[in-house]
């Protein structure tokens, strides 16, 4: 099975190609704040350089976030309607899972983080690798970086663009052997783990797929505490 | 051939099939009301979310409605400029994908050369030149068009549209949102002669507006009393704003036609379903002579058959877009993609 992945979720965009097992393609194109102007066309070109058409992809896998809130509209709208259009299915993968995925051999937990933009904080996911794809521990966290050390309960590799800035302030209060593996989204991960879904014969409804914000807009955080306020 | 047209630059997620720019097959809008009277106003963030939420289904409604198949359609057109950026990038991404799946050509359009061509979806022989006048609450400019997709702006407003003048006085009011359709229907009730109110700008040659100023006259007039919780007369209130509001809108619109020599005005935007600037558009340009056109009401404000019938007016010049399509929030009109 031919699945597409693309993740736009982290200021690049990443478009990956795989056929089961098999890597074909896992680009990674500049996009700075931009994602929209080039997706479309970073498609194309990754699909061009393995000989494909459109056509021949049985299948899509699209980065849902956390990261960018714009990156993440784009790819999920491009990834959504790639699927209507072609009448081919899509399965919704989060960032952090894919992250998880591409470190899964390092150790026996794999902690994904994603930098919220705003001092420390981070979006983070423990995972664990399983003998397919990984399996996240608990729930997702949102907060500064140190506190995700109590969550952290065996070795593990801290996988993420910063992750070698992270490490160090995990390290120390974790008191577990700590890696650090820096990498950007990969549309092949993302793919990958797609295809597993896919091949169970699982996928999302392509209209409703929704990007995983993990974050309410300022506006609506502000109206939610007035009302609390308000009783 | 048959253009599904995108929109989704403010608070609607909108889509629709437009065969050859003229008949309007389907015409699907998803509106943001319930955001809109939560927040009182559009809020960048949530509205980008909604539209990604609902785009898809907007689509698919366009094409269910118009008894379609995607493999129908033979053009693209989509808003691209100007708008919320975040909102305008949901309906971009989504052409551009059903672009490239279906080899379709795509083009960018330009919000309000969508609400000018309005007026062709509703009158097949809209005749050129004409002087359009288009109105909302975010935008308010005066035209001369020569010709399909070719336009001279000769007036835009210095400060807030008329709409949004509409929308200020209701709240100020305490009327609901969005205040052009409450002040449209407060004020049957009302005395148009009641109060004055300023014309603002009405004498001078230049073809610009400004109604901020003639805001804060009905604000001013009535604060006070609105503090010490007396009740006010509402629907005088309404009438006589709106009537000021229509005199500058129609007075300076003849007077364009007649600079311009042309007997056609066509008025479109989200203003142009007001019930009294209809009325007095129409008395006006009876006596010059002129002949007046506006839209179908559906077609007032933000929709997506009006940018499929402008989309389709430029491709039929040979304009395209291509996969790297942009959004600009700002970007002045008549301009390439």
């Amino acid at each position: 099975m031919i699945v597409l992945g693309i993740d736009t979720s982290g200021y690049v965009n990443a478009v990956g190609v795989v056929d089961g097992d098999r890597v074909l393609a896992d680009d990674i194109f500049p996009a700075q704040t931009d994602s929209l102007e080039q997706i479309v066309a970073n498609i194309d070109t990754t699909l061009k350089k393995v000989g494909l058409p459109l056509a021949r992809i049985d299948g899509f896998g699209v980065g849902l976030g956390p990261g960018s809130w714009t990156g993440i509209r784009v790819g999920v709208t491009v990834g959504k309607i790639l699927a209507f259009s072609s009448k081919k299915p899509v399965c919704g993968v989060p960032t952090l899972e894919a992250l998880a995925y591409s470190a899964r051999g390092e150790a026996p937990q794999v902690c994904s983080v994603i930098a919220v933009g705003v001092g420390d904080a981070v979006y983070a996911g423990l995972y664990s690798p399983e003998r397919d794809g990984v399996k996240r521990l608990g729930d997702y966290y949102i907060g500064d970086i140190k506190g995700l050390s109590t969550l952290i309960t065996k070795p593990a590799v801290v996988v993420g663009a910063e992750a070698k800035k992270y490490t160090p302030l995990l390290w120390p209060a974790s008191g577990m052997a700590l890696k650090a593996v820096a990498t950007l989204p990969s549309g092949a991960a993302v793919a990958s783990l797609a295809g597993i879904r896919l091949a169970r014969g699982e996928s999302d409804d392509a209209l409703s797929l929704a990007p995983l914000y993990l974050k309410e807009s300022t506006a609506r955080v502000f109206v939610n505490r007035y009302k609390k306020e308000q009783g | 051939m048959l253009v599904l047209g995108i929109e989704t630059s403010c608070d609607e997620t909108a889509a629709a099939l437009v065969a050859d720019g003229r008949t309007v097959l389907s015409s699907a809008i998803s509106t943001q009301l319930d955001l809109l009277k939560k927040y009182g106003g559009v809020v960048p963030e949530i509205a980008a979310r909604r539209h990604t939420e609902l785009i898809g289904y907007v689509i698919r409604e366009a094409l269910d409605t118009a008894a379609r198949q995607l493999d129908n359609v033979e053009a693209v057109a989509v808003t691209s400029r100007p708008g919320l950026v975040g909102c305008l990038m949901v309906g971009v991404a989504a052409a551009k994908a059903i672009s490239y799946v279906k080899d379709l050509p795509l083009i960018g359009v330009h919000h309000i050369e969508g609400h000018i061509s309005a007026n062709l979806l509703s009158h097949a022989g809209l005749p050129f030149p004409h002087v359009c006048l288009t109105v909302s609450g975010g935008h308010n400019m005066l035209l001369y068009v020569p010709a399909p997709g070719k336009y001279e702006v000769l007036g835009a407003t210095l400060d807030d549209a008329a709409g949004e003048a509409f929308d200020k006085v209701a709240k100020f009011l305490g009327l609901d949102f969005p205040g052009g359709p409450v002040i449209d229907k407060l004020s049957r009730q009302g005395n148009p002669k009641a109060f004055k109110f300023p014309r603002p700008m009405i004498g001078t040659k230049s073809f610009d507006f400004s109604f901020s100023g003639l805001k804060t006259a009905v604000v001013n007039r009535f604060k006070d009393r609105l503090a010490r919780g007396e009740a006010l007369p509402l629907a005088d209130i309404a009438a006589s704003f709106q009537e000021a509001v229509v005199d500058v809108l129609v007075a300076k619109t003849v007077r364009a036609a007649t600079e311009k020599g042309v007997a056609v005005v066509s008025v479109t935007g989200g203003v142009s379903a007001n019930s009294r600037l209809r009325q007095r558009f129409s008395e006006a340009c009876k006596k010059q002579g002129i002949r007046v056109f506006f839209p179908a009401l559906s077609l007032c404000t933000d929709n997506a058959a009006m940018i499929a019938a402008a989309g389709y007016a430029r491709m039929v010049q040979g304009e395209r877009s291509d996969l790297r399509l942009n959004v600009f929030p700002n970007a002045p009109l008549g301009g390439r993609a």
